[in-house]
Parts: structure tokens; sequence; C-alpha cells
């Protein structure tokens, strides 16, 4: 279910050191959702084509991940317009597009689609427990990363007994329909979830004590030496710093 | 149920954001060091839950659940939310990182105020446990819409119908949310009722 | 002689709200060299015995001693654990670190090594496992053998005086079991093991107890034994009066 393909590659983007791909991702991002004008997003829109070109990853996987918020997009694209008051731009029968309507679209499509790109193209590069990894660098709370990680690891345990429990109500002749009887069968399944998931955090919380856990969580840190990171890092902020003054000046 | 990148007005990102972050260490600081595998491993039975799909009519619609994690978590509920839709937004790109924020807030807010209104009557009789899952399962979902409005209302005046359309549009999903959510409180009653908060005062949500 | 690493006298446990005790007065000894196997139904309190063993159930009655001094409290079992070495049954509940080497070196950070020295520890016990090629692993992708020779990894790091093993080969396949037999019989170290496998317990353990109604069953009082003959449920272990 949980598929780290985007991980696994050998760009450069994957070769440089997490933590400068997070704070990447992120200053980007910002940066790229409190911008407004035009001319600025169109430009992140190419820097974020950079960045997926740079991360190496093939036009089919990138688009299958940008495929929920293209939908999105299709979504918007077929109400605001026409919703949207203000000086029309088109008439289409007993429709009206608006040109603060289209502005409004254009800009939710170049930004969440140019935000997403930078995600993947900085974050799905790299497997959860690296980006643990980095966070715990960057100083975020040890008690987060370690809620992230904990969580990560049992995701795919717990769905392989919800398969399980699902598998057994179908041998049981159990057909989902929109009636109280599905409704409450789910509600056993789901419920028996978080009761197993319960009782095996009390097996692994005897686990850690096991093996010496007293509170303070420790980890392996292994930094990314590479001389691309500092000459990434500055390219990045170079970048997004001329772009944020741009979008000051423009108003 | 979320609001996608690039939708939100600078002032709302950044709002929700720091809302989040405030939920979050709060539920951090209530986490103590006995309870947070148990937090994580809900978190990523949450994140499981979500995935199910229930049909609706010739439809289907999937699980929140984040009335029962309120109800199971407390405070806790918070940042166990906020991993689960970072990992979603990791894993599927339902989200990035900026509107994490108040994507965050819309379903954990309502998590913990469901906790609060509801969870003294857990430990009540039978029917009294199903009425009041419900209404969190339910209140839950609702109070996620309405936040989610309010957030693009703010942002900008003319999505207000959108706004309604959302909380018109999840009116069955509400509907389904408590239903399932009172069977799943009930059945914790009934078999493992150590999963369920104690009455407060004794313990630290 | 030698004083036992692990001395169990009259050892009661229930569970809350349960009238029957799991371990009825129980007593055990455990001696440098040791190699014991256990044999009993399910629900006969040997995963139980084990965790009382570590502090994670506090008996009803009856005295601990680890390595010559009496345990009881939560700080002296602490102080006793990393010397003990529980391989749980499911090995997903020992594996909850993201990546192989995170989790093998989870016990020797613990432990007080620094960084490096965890890595190293970590990377010479997979070789020695003959697992190396796992370090980087995804611990959730890894099939269930793997799991397991993982989890026995993440044990042995700390390296204890005495493992005790719940199970060891539950749900594996016979290669998986004679590389287990092989590593278990070339390490230098005492050992308890729970299995429902007769085979598998003899070729690696010198004494096989039995466990019957909260009671270990001594040599004397029953000796589990293969000898051919048939009769109805035959391939459980099985006593002759």
């Amino acid at each position: 279910m949980i598929s780290e393909a985007l991980a696994q590659g050998d760009s450069m983007i994957h070769r440089l050191d997490p933590c400068v791909r997070v704070v990447c991702a992120f200053g980007v991002s910002f940066a790229l959702a409190l911008s407004e004008q035009f001319g600025v997003l169109g430009l992140y829109l190419v820097f974020a084509l950079v960045l997926v070109a740079l991360a190496s990853l093939g036009a089919g996987p990138v688009l299958k991940r940008l495929k929920p918020v293209l939908l999105f997009v299709l979504m918007i694209w077929v109400i605001l317009p026409f919703t949207h008051e203000g000086e029309p731009l088109l008439r289409l029968g007993p429709l009206t597009m608006t040109r603060p309507g289209v502005e409004l679209c254009l800009r939710i499509t170049i930004k969440s689609v140019s935000i997403l790109m930078v995600f993947i193209a900085l974050l799905a590069t790299m497997t959860v427990a690296t980006l643990g990894q980095a966070l715990h660098r960057l100083r975020v709370p040890d008690k987060l990363v370690f809620l992230l990680l904990m969580t990560y690891r049992y995701i795919a345990v717990i769905q392989e007994e919800y398969q399980r429990l699902l598998r057994a109500a179908r041998f049981r002749g159990f057909v989902p329909g929109t009636n109280l009887h599905s409704y409450r069968t789910y509600a056993y399944l789901a419920g028996m979830l978080f009761v197993r998931a319960s009782l095996r955090a009390q097996r692994v919380h005897n686990a850690m004590l096991c093996r010496g856990f007293n509170g303070t969580f420790r980890s392996l840190d292994s930094p990314l030496s590479n001389r691309l990171n500092p000459v990434f890092m500055t390219g990045v902020s170079a970048l997004t710093l001329v772009l944020v003054v741009t979008e000051l000046l423009w108003k | 149920m979320h609001i996608s990148e690039g939708v939100l007005s600078g002032p709302v990102m950044m709002a929700g954001a720091a809302l989040a972050v405030a939920g979050t260490a709060v539920g951090l600081k209530k986490i103590d060091y006995d309870r947070i595998v148990h937090v994580a491993i809900l978190s990523s039975a949450f994140f499981v839950a979500s995935l199910i799909h229930v049909n609706l009519g010739p439809s289907s619609v999937h699980l929140i659940l984040n009335g029962v994690v309120g109800l199971l978590l407390g405070w806790a509920a918070f940042p166990a939310i906020v991993v689960a839709l970072f990992l979603q937004a990791v894993f599927f790109q339902y989200g990035g990182i900026t509107a994490l924020g108040v994507n965050a807030v819309i379903m954990a807010l309502p998590a913990v105020i469901c906790y609060y209104l509801f969870s003294p009557f857990l430990n009540k009789g039978k029917k009294t446990v199903f009425a009041a899952s419900f209404l969190a399962g339910a209140g839950s979902v609702f109070f996620s819409c309405l936040v989610l409005g309010f957030a693009l209302y703010l942002t900008e005046k003319s999505f207000f119908e959108v706004s309604l359309l959302v909380v018109t549009a999840n009116l069955p999903v509400m509907i389904i949310e408590g239903i399932v959510t009172g069977f799943c409180v009930t059945f914790f009653h009934k078999v493992y009722p150590e999963i369920l908060p104690r009455p407060r005062g004794r313990s630290n949500p | 002689m030698t004083n036992p690493i692990i001395k169990l006298e009259n050892i009661s446990f229930a569970y809350p709200g349960a009238t029957e005790k799991i371990l009825d007065s129980l007593s055990l000894e455990v001696y440098h060299g040791d190699r014991i196997g256990m044999m009993a139904p399910n629900g006969s309190g040997k995963t139980t015995l084990f965790h009382t063993i570590m502090g994670l159930c506090r008996p009803d009655s009856g005295t601990i001693e680890i390595f010559g001094s009496p345990v009881s409290t939560e700080q002296e079992f602490q102080a006793v654990r990393s010397r003990i070495g529980l391989m749980f049954q499911d090995a997903d509940d020992q594996l909850f670190c993201p990546t192989v080497v995170d989790d093998v070196a989870f016990g020797p950070l613990n432990l007080g090594l620094s960084a490096d020295e965890a890595r190293d520890r970590a990377r010479e016990v997979l070789a020695t496992l003959g697992i190396a090629d796992l370090e980087n692993a995804i611990t959730h992708r890894l099939s269930g053998g793997q799991k397991r020779l993982v989890a026995l990894a993440s044990v042995l790091a700390m390296e204890p005086s005495v493992l005790l093993l719940d199970e060891p080969t539950a749900g594996l396949d016979n290669g998986v079991k004679e590389k287990l037999v092989k590593i278990l019989n070339h390490l230098d170290i005492s050992y308890v093991v729970i299995s429902h496998e007769f085979n598998f317990l003899t070729a690696i353990t010198d004494r096989v107890f039995s466990m019957e109604s909260g009671k270990i069953l001594s040599d004397d009082e029953v000796r589990i034994h293969q000898h051919e003959h048939m009769h109805k449920l035959g391939n459980h272990p099985h006593k002759h009066v």
C-alpha cells in the first residue's frame, strides 16, 4: 500500500543531505504559497519543474502522484470562473466566466501544482526513516519525531491486520452495502484495529523497556556530507530570495 | 476532508500553522514516555482506518474517525492526527506542507473538542455511551466542516457558497461517522474497556 | 556449584480479574551454560514466565533473584534487564525502529554507547548472523524470517548473559529454522527457549522441561522423548504414565 518508490533513485537530489532538502522544501513552499503575481508564480512553476528534473523522476510516477491535485484543479475550473463575481470575460450560453474567477483559478492551479512538485522532488525522494532523522537533526522535538517514525513503522502491520479481518468477514458472507448492518460491521472492524493497536502498543513498550529504554531517545545520526549541499542550499535560497523580493517590489 | 495547497490566503495559512504548532505542543506535553507508543500506534490505526471505504448509495466515502481518536486520546489526538496527515501527504500527496497547519486544525481541533464534550459520558450505560459517541463522531465531522468553511471564507468571501456546499455535502458523512463511532465505542466498552480514557481527574488525557 | 543466573522461587501470578493462577508456586533455576527448552500447551503461562523474569509482570508472591541478587522494584529490574535478552514471540513487537540498523543499535545506545560505537556493534552482530546486507533495509518490508533474525540481532547486540526466546520458530520455513539452529549452537551463551517443536528443541538444548497448570515439571516427573508409535494426537508432546 505504502510505496516509497521515489526514494529509491540516485539523482543529484537523492544524494543531498536530507536536512538541506527539508529546509529548502519548507522555504520554497511557503514563499510560493504567499506569492500572488503571475510573473513570479510562473517562475516558481519553472523552478519546481527544474527540481523535479534534477530528481530524475519519470513523468509517469510524478503525474500519478499529482492526480489528486489535478482532479481538484479540474473541479475548481468547472465551478469558480462562473460563480466568482466580477468583470465578465467570456459568455458561454447562459454562463459567464469572470476575469477575477479565471485569475483565481489560474493562481490556485499554479500554486498547488508547483508546491506539490517541490514536495515530490525534495521530500518524497527520501524514506520516512531518513526524513525522521533529518527532522531530528533540525531540532524538531524528540517526541514528535519518535511519534512520526513509530506511526510509520506500524502502518503496514496494521494494514495487514485489517486485510485479514476484512477477509475473515467476507468469508463469513459479509457483503458491504448502504445499511446499518454494514456500518456496524465496519465499525467493529475499525474498533478491532484500535484494540489490537493498543494491545500491540503495550507489547512494544515492554520490548523497549527490555532493551534499556529509560525515557530518552538516542539515535544514530548520519549526515550525508556532499560538496553539493552548500551549493544547492545557497542556490535555492538565493533564487527564492530573488523571487520574494520581486513579488514585494511588483506591488 | 482537507483544503488543497495553494488555495488559502497568507494570513489564514499562517494562522492555521501557528494554531497547529500550539495544539501539537500542548498535545506532546500531555504525552508522557509511557504513553507515547500507545499514541503512535493508535495514530497508525487512525491512518489505516481512514482508508476504509464504506458504501453510500451508488458511491462510497472513506471513514474519518477523528471523533474516535479524540475520545481515545484527548489532547494527544492533536499530534497523533498531525503525524497521520503528514504521512498521508508524504505517501499520497493529498496535501503538501503549507496547508498542513490548517488541515491539522480542521481534523484535530474538533477531535479535542469532542473529547471534552462527550468523554464524561463514556462510563455510563450502553445507550448513553452510544448516544455520546454518535454525537462525538457526527459532531467532529460537523466541526471539521465548519473550520474548513471558515478558513475558506476568510480567504475569499466568494468561497461562501463553496463552504455551504461542503457542509451540505458532508451531511450524510456526519451520519455515517456518527453511527460508526457509536458502534465502535460500544465495541470498546464490550471487549476492551481499558482503551477508553479513565474518568477525568485521575489520569492525564 | 556456581550461583544461578536466574532463580525463581514459589512464584505465583494471576492476571487481574482471572480466577485461575497462570503461574502457581513455580520455581526455576538457570545456571551459566544451561541450554533449556520448554514445551507446553498454549496458555500454560510460558510467556508470562518470561515476562516475570524481565519484571514486565510482577508476581503476586514469590521471590526472583537475578545474578545472585533479589529484584522486585522497577529500578532493580531496569538494572538487570539489559543483561537478559528476551526475544518476543512477534518480531513486529520488538522491531519498532524504521530501519534495521536503527533497531539493532537501539539497545547499545541505551547502554550508553556513542553513535559510532553502537553502529559498529550493530554491524558486527548483523555480520555474525549473516545478515549484514540488511543493515539499511526498512524494517516493515522484511520477510518473517528476516524479521526474526533481526530481532535476535537486536537482542544479541546488548551482549546479554542469557537469552529468553519465546517461540523463535513460529511461522518460519525450514530453511530459516535450520539457520537458527546453526546460530544458536554456535553461540556461547545460556538460554531458555519456548517452542512447540520437539525437533527444534532437541537440536539446540540439553534439557527440555514442560509446563503444566502453572508449574514446571522437572525431568524426574516428565521427560519428553521421541519413540515411534502411533496413537491419536501423537504429534503433540504427551506423557506416558
